[in-house]
């Protein structure tokens, strides 16, 4: 198997993370040499969300044969650990019972549906070997900023338009479901947020590592089969044995599944939640920081070097 | 016996109308409307062994669509052909072994390897037997000048030399049947003498059938004698190259020297196109040259005088420009 | 007819030596595409093993024999995806840009020249590496050699990867109505997520019963792992492997069907 499909959600967005043009409407606004306001600098962005969004939508047979197969691997998720829970004859697992651990399957599902940003490294290191990176330097445009646009378009189509079949998903499953409480929603939200800044963040990242290396995919490719397995989208981290479960939970890659679920779930409350909160926006800023100056940094040996 | 035979071929497809904006694109997921477009309609033509024919005609014509259906790609809507003695869209092996399509805009050759090793592995799809292969790979690296170049990875060969890979790998089976898709697109004068050359050399050896679209009336005057012209998707021409003029150029070019300067009241004969010193050049009706040579002779005193057809490429370019705003009408 | 089998399996073995060849040219390319491999195998082992610390068995099948299982889901997949899944990939690519076309105009088999066209020498170890863990798990349960078995194995495992192919070249065909369908690596990883497990988890729940009559019996996509673990370590049931032989023909010629009508939809993209 190999890593790029272990991203389930959303991937079959496409391959490029930047479209080979941008459309010259969304520049426009912003031709006046004299200092944008800030509105408008934010029109842009408002308008490259839209032109993706409307691409998006129009390749409905995709999208539809995409939906239909998504429900493949929850509906033997569910079996297999059934099958486990019933073959182990014991109620609780790693402090999870058999409702908690679908429920927590299917939230990191949604974890990841934040989290994930098929193709984003790769585009990046492909814009900066391709040269196409020039774009981002002749136009008034800014490459992280126009980057985290489209990527949120890309998700807000993708919720937009996957929110029916998983409603009905979460409609079937709902007696996995304990209801959390209303001060856990907002939390919930928060780290949910942050899941999607950490995981844009992070793989932005490994996308500069390209500035210095010509061939990252490889790395890429490493790092997101791992990414996988650490991040606790396939089994909850208490499974594991306790060093390993300690060593996981102290690494950033539980942000973008394993964390959010647990919240919702509200295994984690209180103190712990505002702490792991805390250390979730702590990775969201130190890896949006690390991004910037990789991306300086990298801007000026590519100014050396000519590209 | 005609080696190609098209019966009332034709073509529809049906297109997506893609609506504007969030909205649009939304409804489209659930509701869609599509317009049926006539790429080719009731095209007929018979070509008898060969002959090396020119299909001629603006952009989306239905030209390629033609020539797609002919070779097999693609089933069409209504009609019938045959070339030789099959029905292409059937793709009989037999069939397929007998004939080669080479398209100017794409390229079949393994682009990280040299174009030899290509070459090997049409030997083994086509079955070739060493030492045909052998001969044929010879004499057209050699008609084409490209010897050195067989190891060499394609991505680093330039256009040109690409395209004349493509063209050996086309005729490695030493098909019947050639179909050129704009072969020389893109090239440089030199580079497009050189495999029209290549195909005049290849057609008088082999006696290939060949059928050829261009956009460059070079290739054409260069190649064929017999043109089809299509626009809109319909046959409006099949004939002589040389009677395009006739069907379509109602003028002739008549140029006149005086032997002093140039008399007055010449527009009743025809459009003035360019007057230099004592000589003039008139565009007159087709049908009344010989009247308003008459004319003219009688009345003045004539140093020299030529009668010429208009350049066929701007009969073309004017055939191509009725086909579209025709269409741009409808 | 013989000699067209041939001419094809010449071919094939030309296509290897030239995808071989490329391969090599880029030798790191190859030893990463290795390390993925492994590390995946990797993971579900550790999956496999921190389930059986909770467990002694899933859905009836022991340790050792869900041990043969992962590496026999892990063998199969890797055939797959070394002998079909980069031509199935590159279909669609070939459909959109329309170079679908020369495929089209040799005088070869389409179906073999589009699904055989690029062997992926990088997922080949994998083959291997499944086969060591089948040995470790066979060695685990004192395994007694059984030619019966093992040739009812190999045939087995032989149809459950022609199964498999059969439904990877029904999704591919997809592409033809599906232009811009990028993601049949994807699709492909969703829907083979019903041979990863034994069938027998679709006991555990009762809606899951017509599932598992529907992917055994109309669309046995659920004999393609499952059959040849269980002729090897559990269950040897003759007439299993007759219906997985049946099944295997079956699916061969529907998806062929399939494959040939989905080609008379293809448009050829013009330039």
């Amino acid at each position: 198997m190999k890593p790029l499909e272990t991203v389930p959600p959303e991937a079959n967005s496409p391959a490029s993370s930047v479209p080979d043009s941008i459309p010259r409407d969304i520049v426009r606004p912003n031709l006046d040499p004299n200092a944008p306001s800030g509105v408008r600098k934010f029109y842009k962005y408002i308008k490259i969300f839209r032109v993706t969004l409307v691409e998006r939508m129009t390749y409905r047979g995709d999208f539809l044969l995409g939906t239909f197969l998504r429900f493949v691997p929850m509906a033997t998720t569910v079996l297999l650990w059934k099958s486990i829970y019933d073959s182990s004859g014991r109620k609780s697992l790693g402090g999870f019972t058999y409702r908690q651990m679908i429920a927590y399957l299917l939230l990191t599902h949604i974890s990841r549906m934040f989290s994930s940003m098929p193709g984003l490294a790769g585009g990046i290191a492909r814009d900066i070997r391709d040269g196409t990176l020039k774009k981002y330097l002749l136009q008034p445009l800014d490459m992280i900023g126009y980057l985290i646009s489209y990527r949120a378009a890309h998700k807000a189509a993708y919720i937009t338009t996957s929110a029916f079949p998983y409603a009905i998903i979460f409609w079937i499953c709902r007696s996995f479901f304990d209801v959390p409480s209303w001060t856990t929603i907002p939390a919930y939200a928060v780290s949910l947020a942050l899941a999607f800044v950490v995981g844009f963040a992070f793989e932005a990242c490994v996308g500069m590592i390209g500035f210095w290396f010509l061939e990252v995919t490889s790395l890429l490719y490493i790092v997101m089969t791992l990414n996988f397995f650490i991040s606790g989208h396939m089994l909850p981290l208490d499974l594991l044995p306790r060093f390993w479960a300690n060593l996981l939970e102290s690494l950033p890659f539980q942000y973008m599944a394993y964390f959010p679920a647990i919240v919702f779930q509200e295994k984690i409350q209180g103190a712990a939640l505002v702490r792991g909160l805390a250390l979730e926006a702590f990775w969201a800023c130190f890896f949006v920081v690390l991004a910037r100056v990789l991306y300086a940094r990298g801007l000026r040996r590519y100014g050396a070097y000519g590209g | 016996m005609a080696i190609i035979e098209a019966d009332g071929l034709s073509k529809t497809y049906r297109v997506f109308q893609k609506r504007e904006g969030v909205l649009g694109a939304l409804r489209g997921l659930f509701h869609r409307e599509y317009k049926e477009v006539r790429a080719v309609d009731r095209v007929s033509f018979t070509i008898e062994p060969g002959e090396m024919v020119a299909f001629l005609g603006p952009n989306g014509a239905g030209k390629t669509t033609t020539l797609k259906m002919l070779s097999g790609l693609i089933d069409p809507s209504s009609g019938s052909a045959s070339v030789l003695g099959f029905t292409p869209w059937k793709r009989d092996d037999a069939f397929r072994r007998r004939f080669a399509l080479v398209m100017g805009q794409k390229n079949q050759l393994w682009w990280d390897l040299p174009a030899s090793d290509s070459f090997m592995l049409h030997k083994e799809i086509y079955s070739i037997p060493e030492a045909q292969f052998q001969s044929t790979l010879d004499e057209l690296t050699e008609l084409l000048e490209v010897k050195h170049l067989t190891r060499q990875a394609v991505r680093e060969l330039s256009l040109g030399e690409r395209m004349k890979m493509e063209l050996i790998a086309a005729l490695l089976h030493q098909p019947s049947v050639l179909l050129l898709d704009e072969p020389t697109i893109g090239l440089d004068v030199v580079a497009q003498v050189r495999i029209q050359n290549c195909l005049r050399e290849y057609h008088k050896r082999r006696g290939v059938t060949v059928i050829l679209t261009s956009h460059y009336m070079r290739d054409v005057e260069a190649l064929c004698d017999r043109v089809l012209v299509i626009t809109r998707g319909k046959l409006v021409y099949d004939g002589l190259l040389s009677g395009i003029h006739d069907r379509f150029a109602g003028m002739k070019l008549v140029r006149l020297e005086f032997f002093e300067s140039v008399p007055e009241g010449l527009e009743r004969y025809g459009e003035i196109s360019r007057i230099e010193g004592p000589v003039v050049d008139l565009k007159v009706d087709r049908d009344r040259v010989a009247e308003a040579l008459g004319a003219i002779l009688d009345g003045h005193a004539v140093a020299d005088l030529s009668v010429q057809d208009p350049p066929l490429e701007q009969v073309i370019a004017r055939v191509f420009e009725e086909g579209r705003s025709d269409h741009e009408a409808a | 007819m013989i000699d067209r089998t041939l001419r094809h399996a010449r071919l094939i073995a030309s296509l290897g030596r030239y995808t071989l060849a490329r391969e090599m040219s880029f030798r790191g390319n190859y030893l990463v595409k290795l390390s993925v491999e492994l590390l995946w195998l990797f993971i579900l082992l550790a999956f496999y093993k921190t389930v059986f610390m909770k467990t002694s068995t899933v859905a009836t099948w022991t340790e050792p024999q869900y041990l043969f299982f992962v590496g026999c889901h892990f063998a199969l997949n890797g055939l797959i995806e070394t002998l079909f899944m980069d031509g199935c990939v590159d279909f669609t690519e070939l459909v959109r840009t329309g170079d679908l076309d020369f495929i089209l105009l040799k005088p070869m088999d389409e179906q073999v020249l589009v699904t055989c066209r690029k062997i992926d020498w990088g997922t080949s170890l994998n083959v291997v590496m499944g086969g060591v863990v089948m040995a470790l798990a066979l060695y685990q349960m004192n395994w007694r050699f059984d030619p019966v078995r093992a040739v009812a194995f190999v045939v087995t495992f032989v149809c459950g990867t022609a199964i498999a192919y059969s439904f990877m070249l029904a999704l591919t065909s997809f592409s033809v109505w599906l232009v811009r369908n990028q993601s049949l690596m994807e699709m492909w990883w969703l829907f083979s997520s019903l041979a990863r497990y034994p069938r027998e988890i679709f006991r555990s729940l009762a809606w899951a019963e017509p599932l598992s009559f529907l992917f055994t019996y109309i669309l046995p996509f659920l004999l393609v792992v499952n059959v040849p673990a269980n002729v090897m370590v559990r269950v040897f049931d003759p007439a299993t492997v007759a219906f997985t032989l049946a099944a295997t023909a079956a699916s061969l010629w529907a998806s062929r069907m399939f494959f040939r009508r989905a080609l008379r939809s293809y448009r050829s993209a013009s330039s």
